[in-house]
């Protein structure tokens, strides 16, 4: 009986270690996370940057803006502008541009959407998390995918 | 001997029941809840299953992912579901007899925390390791609310739901035999 208890109480002890070797695991991940993004996540220069913003519409017309902005994000810098707007459907990952100045993408329709380009490379990320550098030139283009 | 291979791989009709309420509350599980980004039971409820009905769990998984796909349209997510969902189960069947609240919602919580991570490894392949590395990282304070959500959910859920997970395993057992 007293070695049952004995036992128990073992057990519950080398729970309780294992428990908190799991917390210790957790936590170490979580500050191991934040290092990494803090050090490499997407640099944001505040000031005033001078950007260029390109819209290509569903016919291929381009409309350039040409502005200054001390906005971090190219939403916000897309926001400061007048004469375009932009909506799209917050994910998990930021905002997924579905319409510009009234044009909507629909990919299940057509296979159309619309996508981000910075200095004429892909972009990385969604609009509400491009960071806005002095200097660059973004482009929101309406592209259709074609196999 | 011939019925006892038959019993074997043959479905009961609890089995298909059970397989359907599984289906079914995975998907309203994540629609429920997919107002708030990245907080989800989906994990949850896997693992659960995992730990009470096993390998049955990886059916329920894939019969979940193709009813998200009818549902939603079609995108890079539909081939991340396709693997991380039956990693978690995998993962949780062979941390099986681990069965503690602490443990389980660590593992839950580690799980959501490297989700960017494991989702990454499409774009790895599509697009190459700096497209995946920019991707991971941009979304990792989402990971964070992941992991702590998860890790949360898990330990208010856990003891209630095994209780009812209990009974009704005792319940069928004593019903079958």
């Amino acid at each position: 009986m007293e070695n049952k208890e004995m036992e128990t109480t073992q057990e519950k002890k080398g729970g309780a270690g294992k428990a908190i070797l799991g917390i210790v695991i957790a936590v170490v991940l979580i500050g191991a996370l934040i290092a990494v993004y803090l050090v490499f996540g997407p640099k944001t220069s505040e000031g005033s940057k001078a950007i260029t913003i390109t819209i290509t519409d569903d016919q291929g017309v381009d409309t350039v803006y040409e502005t200054k902005t001390d906005a971090e994000y190219l939403m916000d810098a897309v926001q400061e502008l007048d004469g375009i707007t932009i909506e799209g459907e917050e994910g998990d990952y930021g905002l997924f541009i579905k319409t510009v100045n009234g044009i909507t993408a629909d990919y299940d329709t057509d296979g159309a959407y619309w996508s981000i380009y910075v200095n004429g490379e892909y972009g990385n990320y969604g609009i509400d998390a491009q960071p806005v550098a002095d200097g660059d030139s973004y482009a929101i283009v309406y592209e259709v995918y074609t196999e | 001997m011939k019925q006892e291979e038959k019993k074997k791989t043959v479905w009961s009709i609890l089995d298909i029941a059970e397989l359907g309420v599984m289906i079914a509350t995975l998907e309203v599980g994540k629609v429920a809840l997919e107002g708030l980004p990245n907080v989800e039971v989906v994990s949850f409820l896997i693992i659960l299953y995992t730990m009470y009905f096993g390998q049955k769990t990886i059916v329920a998984i894939i019969a979940f992912v193709m009813l998200e796909c009818m549902i939603k349209p079609i995108n890079i997510w539909a081939v991340m579901y396709c693997y991380i969902w039956p990693l978690l189960s995998i993962l949780t069947y062979l941390f099986r007899k681990y069965r503690s609240i602490w443990f389980m919602s660590i593992l839950s919580g580690v799980y959501g925390l490297l989700f960017g991570a494991l989702c990454s490894i499409v774009y790895l392949v599509l697009s190459g390791p700096q497209t995946a590395l920019a991707w991971w990282i941009a979304g990792i304070p989402w990971d964070l609310v992941h992991g702590i959500g998860n890790f949360v959910i898990m330990l208010v859920l856990y003891r209630p739901l095994t209780k009812v997970f209990n009974r009704y395993c005792q319940q069928k057992k004593s019903a079958i035999g």
